[in-house]
């Protein structure tokens, strides 16, 4: 594999920046959804800080258990260390984590990059969680004894209450959606915030990131069987409802439903559709911050066919030039090659099966 | 393989077959007033006194009449036949009465008879929002809905002697038997139409079937037809006005210019200029024979959903949900706050000088309009400029100057129920708590229908800690206020899921250990009057054979059912409504159900005659009524453990899982831990190898049997669950929800306390 990385280098020359490392990382069957998804996070540059100030600060407590969090601190911290430029990692400690944390991804089976992306940031929300409410703990003394016995006052049976903890995760991915209701008798318009990591798409064919977007905030009327419950009436009435984007977040992640369920079928199937996207992207629709632009910097791609077989890859944009990670393979590729191969997928996959069909697109938040 | 599912109204198609709900609505002691916000006001002719009646329709469900003079209102008649909102109502001719509802029927009435529902036209198949007439030909009718469904009825054919009705007619289902011996010839036709389906409806008997008026493409909300019935607009979420001939249900034109539903439409009585009121604040003024929009009226601050004008078409009255009530020239577009009030306006009518407001609350009031001198208002000053964009009229309130409004009180008011508009269900699931309108907080007991205690306007949620109470009883019914009472609603077969101990109703001359069903009792009191009458009417041999009431085909196909249906523990099949169960006489509840035909309706409980059957009632409400058979309970019985305390020394009595009713109190388990520990020590040596479970139901569910528990013994037994004493009277299903709190089965501590 040297041969690879001293062609990168070789392609980069006195360009390479400074202190980066391109390191492939190795499959160790069927993990490519895995790879191509911590390429792209280890190049989404205030996670990658995060991370290796969380490694640094916790390196003393070596008494801890191993969870996703170290592991994936660990990992990124190797890349970051490593003496070569380039070269390749195998993120066995992480992915035997991985393993053991979820059956979901115990097997060889092929699995979705989109699904292991969220349960990766949840979970290391959960650990930050956790670890912050012992740290508090921790300071006040004592923790107060756990009570038996729970007052009337309470209401509902295990009723446990937890206040929600900003963590870094959320900082950097959590956004905030608004679900807006108009009921069509009363006209009262009830409001429902709520957080997101990553807005999933619903895609057409030849159409756009914008275009999307734009039907994902698009009115919708629930009538007929589908009325709303609307609290000023009493009653089912019809209603207007719609989605605004009230706090984009820093790190935008836009997931596309390339993977629909039919039902005939009783299966997925993949959508092969053309749907280009921007390399800037200008939130319109959101509340708060105005217009909130957006660059790409990190697209994980889908190829092939169906969601149970194919393979994963990532294109990453790091200092200003395009790289293309695949499994073991890291390579320099041309921006506008990011666009017009992605983007018209369709052509291009007619007769082979390495059509384009499904990324996540990670999109960095620019201004 | 063929897809049924997600084409449009399919839903009842793919969804298991439901059974029939019975819902009963608690009554308010005040029947003559309204206990819903009011949807429309309809005004008949003067009669020979001079006056007209006036008739309104409410989100109660009903349609009332009123006779009106000057400082005096009385409740002449109660329409009662809707099972939903009332949302419209004209009056065609002199003596017909029309009502349209969100159970998507449309009903027809005589004006001045005995309050029984004509004809029921079922052809929407949602809910119905408006209708209209025209002044001129009482003939014609035209109604509207949700989904876009316009038709136009010949009144004269819907109304004709049933024996030439169509399956689009029927007589109506609640009072067919009673008032017309046609009922039975109707019968048969009645399952045909239920299953409405506008296109592609035949009509055998030509005529009678209404015009449809396709194009439609979403929802109507507003409707108004000219005084000879040749012109019709509607109007909707499309946000444009659409023009029909009413004659053959085609499209003219359609109007754009509103950018939100389009909830009031007027046309003057020649049918050239219409006025149309939009949730986008604005009025529009169009000239249906040119085609465009003559002026728009930026008058309201808010949605516009209530217009009527002046009979010479030179001044509207509009309002809506900013509560304002303005008069506007249109020619000048001079305006004129004349009243605000204090909830959103459905709906005015203007007669003489007068004009009747319709608020979403249950109440209505009588403004002076100077309706035949309108230019007498606008000359007494304080009028502004209607302008013509949206915003125009919202800046005017932004910059402060607040328009004054010319009457600061109405000179008339006829009152209403509050109605209710929060609800908690108590933990012992025989208690609703209630907040109406005007804030009042009241505790109403359902079982008995009544309300039982009147917190005046204290803080709900409140109320509602202070009466909570740790007991766990299984959700036998469902409530909502849509109607501004409470309506309950029974469902089989989770209904039968909660029983009680007689000693806890206060119920006498029952077993300690007899289980009272809730829902049977509630049922049996709620059809007690029909009971009565049944009997009289075909004498006792009915209750005890099922002939008469399961017939044929019916009983054939559920005779498989009626194999798993237990007919309850104690077998006497008695008729007595307990005293928890009694329903008022004076303020009766309504019931609102469907049997095998018809669809469904409503009553008050002491109206039922006793000829309604399974085609009008619910089969199982009738099996449990008549025959005393309920349909199979699950989770009426709850396993536990029992163990001694850690480090207790006692022997193990018993290591299998027991089983017990829900509503097995604690000390029950204090005497079968007495019993058990008896009877091991007259085994002594055996080692207790009981069957596990079997025990327990002989002994304690159905009183002990064997050793009558030492009194004095008992004291010393104490049961604990999660670290805690659990008190004697607390039942098991309490404990599992309160202190157990984990969906693991319970588990149970006893521990003997030493005699000193």
């Amino acid at each position: 594999m040297g041969a690879t990385g001293s062609k990168l280098e070789k392609a980069l020359g006195d360009q390479f920046p400074e202190g980066e490392r391109y390191f492939g990382l190795e499959n160790f069957g069927n993990t490519c959804y895995c790879n191509s998804v911590l390429q792209a996070l280890y190049f989404c540059g205030p996670f990658r800080e995060q991370l290796l100030d969380y490694y640094a600060n916790n390196k003393g407590s070596g008494d801890a258990e191993d969870n996703l969090l170290t592991c994936l601190a660990d990992l990124f911290t190797q890349i970051s260390s490593q003496k070569k430029k380039t070269g390749v990692i195998a993120p066995k400690r992480f992915v035997q984590r991985l393993k053991k944390q979820n059956e979901l991804f115990r097997s060889y089976m092929h699995q979705d990059a989109h699904e292991f992306l969220i349960f990766l940031l949840n979970e290391l929300v959960d650990i930050l969680e956790k670890e912050a409410r012992a740290a508090k703990n921790d300071s006040e003394t004592l923790s107060p004894p756990e009570k038996i016995a729970n007052g009337p006052k309470n209401g509902q049976p295990n009723g446990v209450h937890k206040e929600p903890l900003v963590t870094w995760v959320h900082k950097i991915f959590q956004g905030i959606l608004t679900n807006e209701t108009r009921c069509l008798r009363c006209e009262t318009v009830t409001a429902r915030e709520e957080p997101f990591i990553d807005l999933s798409l619903d895609i057409e064919q030849n159409s756009s990131i914008t275009s999307c977007l734009k039907n994902f905030s698009s009115t919708e009327t629930l009538n007929a069987e589908d009325k709303f419950f609307c609290d000023k009436c009493c009653s089912l009435q019809e209603a207007q409802k719609r989605m605004k984007i009230k706090k984009a977040p820093q790190i935008l992640v836009i997931h596309l439903k390339r993977f629909k369920y039919i039902e005939q079928m009783g299966r997925h199937k993949k959508l092969s559709y053309r749907v280009v996207f921007p390399l800037e992207l200008k939130l319109i629709n959101s509340v708060e911050d105005a217009d909130a632009e957006y660059s790409l910097f990190a697209v994980v791609v889908h190829v092939g066919s169906g969601p149970n077989h194919g393979h994963y890859v990532s294109l990453v944009k790091s200092h200003n030039h395009w790289l293309f990670f695949d499994d073991e393979n890291v390579e320099m590729i041309d921006e506008s090659a990011v666009q017009t191969f992605f983007g018209s997928a369709q052509e291009y996959s007619s007769n082979t099966d390495h059509g384009e069909a499904r990324w996540d697109g990670m999109v960095r938040y620019a201004l | 393989m063929h897809r049924v599912a997600s084409s449009g109204n399919t839903a009842n198609s793919t969804r298991p077959r439901k059974e029939k709900r019975l819902t009963y609505l608690l009554s308010y002691a005040d029947d003559e007033k309204h206990c819903a916000g009011i949807n429309c006001l309809a005004i008949s002719k003067p009669t020979l006194d001079g006056r007209g009646h006036l008739f309104t329709g409410s989100r109660d469900g009903t349609l009332k009449r009123w006779e009106v003079n000057e400082n005096s209102a009385i409740c002449s008649a109660t329409f009662e036949s809707h099972v939903d909102w009332v949302n419209d109502a004209v009056i065609a001719g002199d003596n017909v009465l029309v009502s349209c509802s969100s159970d998507t029927t449309i009903k027809t009435w005589n004006c001045w008879s005995e309050e029984t529902c004509t004809r029921t036209l079922r052809q929407h198949s949602d809910y119905v929002t408006s209708l209209a007439t025209a002044e001129k030909n009482s003939n014609v009718l035209a109604s509207a809905g949700l989904g876009g469904e316009v038709f136009i009825w010949d009144l004269e054919t819907v109304l004709a002697p049933v024996s030439k009705s169509s399956d689009i007619m029927e007589e109506d289902s609640s009072n067919g038997f009673i008032s017309s011996a046609n009922a039975t010839s109707v019968g048969s036709l009645r399952a045909i139409n239920s299953s409405t389906s506008i296109s592609t409806h035949t009509n055998q008997s030509s005529g009678s079937a209404p015009t449809v008026a396709k194009g439609h493409k979403e929802s109507v909300y507003a409707l108004a037809m000219n005084d000879t019935g040749t012109l019709l607009v509607s109007g909707g979420t499309e946000k444009v006005v659409r023009v029909w001939d009413p004659r053959s249900g085609s499209k003219t034109t359609k109007l754009k210019g509103h950018t939100d539903n389009i909830r009031a439409l007027l046309l003057d009585s020649t049918g050239r200029f219409c006025l149309s009121g939009s949730s986008d604040s604005m009025i529009r003024l169009w000239d249906l024979g040119q085609q465009r929009c003559l002026h728009s009226y930026a008058v309201h601050t808010d949605s516009v959903w209530a217009l009527s004008s002046t009979p010479s078409f030179t001044h509207v009255y509009s309002g809506g949900r900013d509560m304002s009530l303005y008069l506007t020239d249109l020619t000048t577009r001079e305006s004129l706050l004349l009243c605000t009030e204090e909830h959103p306006i459905l709906k005015m009518v203007l007669q003489d000088d007068n004009i009747w407001i319709a608020t979403t609350d249950s109440s209505i009031h009588r403004w002076p309009a100077d309706g035949r001198n309108p230019q007498k208002a606008l000359q007494r000053g304080g009028s502004f400029l209607a302008g013509n964009l949206s915003f125009s009229r919202a800046r005017v309130s932004l910059e402060g100057s607040t328009l004054v409004p010319v009457y600061k009180g109405p000179e008339f008011t006829i009152p209403g129920t509050p109605g209710i508009v929060e609800h908690e269900i108590l933990n012992n699931r025989t208690h609703v708590l209630t907040k109406d309108s005007s804030g009042s907080v009241k505790l109403w007991e359902i079982t008995r229908g009544i309300m039982v205690e009147d917190y005046g306007k204290v803080p709900f949620d409140q109320k509602k800690e202070e009466l909570f109470e740790m007991v766990s009883v299984p959700a036998w019914f469902t409530v909502d206020t849509r109607l501004g009472s409470l309506s309950v609603h029974l469902d089989t077969p989770q209904c039968f899921s909660a029983e009680m101990y007689p000693v806890d109703l206060s119920i006498s001359g029952k077993a300690e250990d007899d289980k009272v069903n809730l829902a049977r009792e509630t049922l049996k009191g709620l059809l007690a009057h029909w009971l009565t009458k049944r009997r009289k009417r075909f004498g006792s041999r009915t209750s005890s054979s099922n002939g008469d009431v399961l017939s044929g085909r019916d009983f054939a196909a559920r005779s498989l059912d009626h194999s798993r249906i237990e007919v309850d523990g104690n077998a006497d099949n008695d008729s007595t409504v307990y005293p928890p169960f009694e329903f008022s006489p004076v303020s009766p509840p309504s019931i609102i159900t469907e049997g095998s035909q018809g669809g469904p309706w409503r009553k008050k409980i002491t109206d039922l005659d006793g000829t309604e059957d399974e085609k009008d009632i619910p089969w199982w409400c009738i099996e449990c009524v008549l025959n005393n058979r309920l349909p199979p309970r699950e989770n009426a019985k709850l396993s536990f453990y029992l163990h001694p305390c850690e480090g207790l020394t006692v022997q193990m009595l018993t290591q299998g899982k027991l089983n017990a009713p829900r509503i097995l109190r604690i000390h029950k388990v204090v005497t079968y831990v007495i019993e058990k520990m008896a009877q091991d020590r007259q085994s002594d040596g055996l080692g207790g190898e009981d069957a596990p479970g079997l025990p327990l139901r002989q002994s304690a569910s159905d009183g002990p049997r064997g050793l009558k528990a030492n009194p004095k013994f008992k004291s010393l037994i104490e049961i604990w669950c999660n670290n805690q004493v659990l008190p004697p009277d607390m039942s098991l299903a309490t404990v599992r929800a309160y202190i157990w709190k984990k969906p693991e089965d319970l588990i149970l501590n006893y521990r003997v306390i030493e005699s000193k």
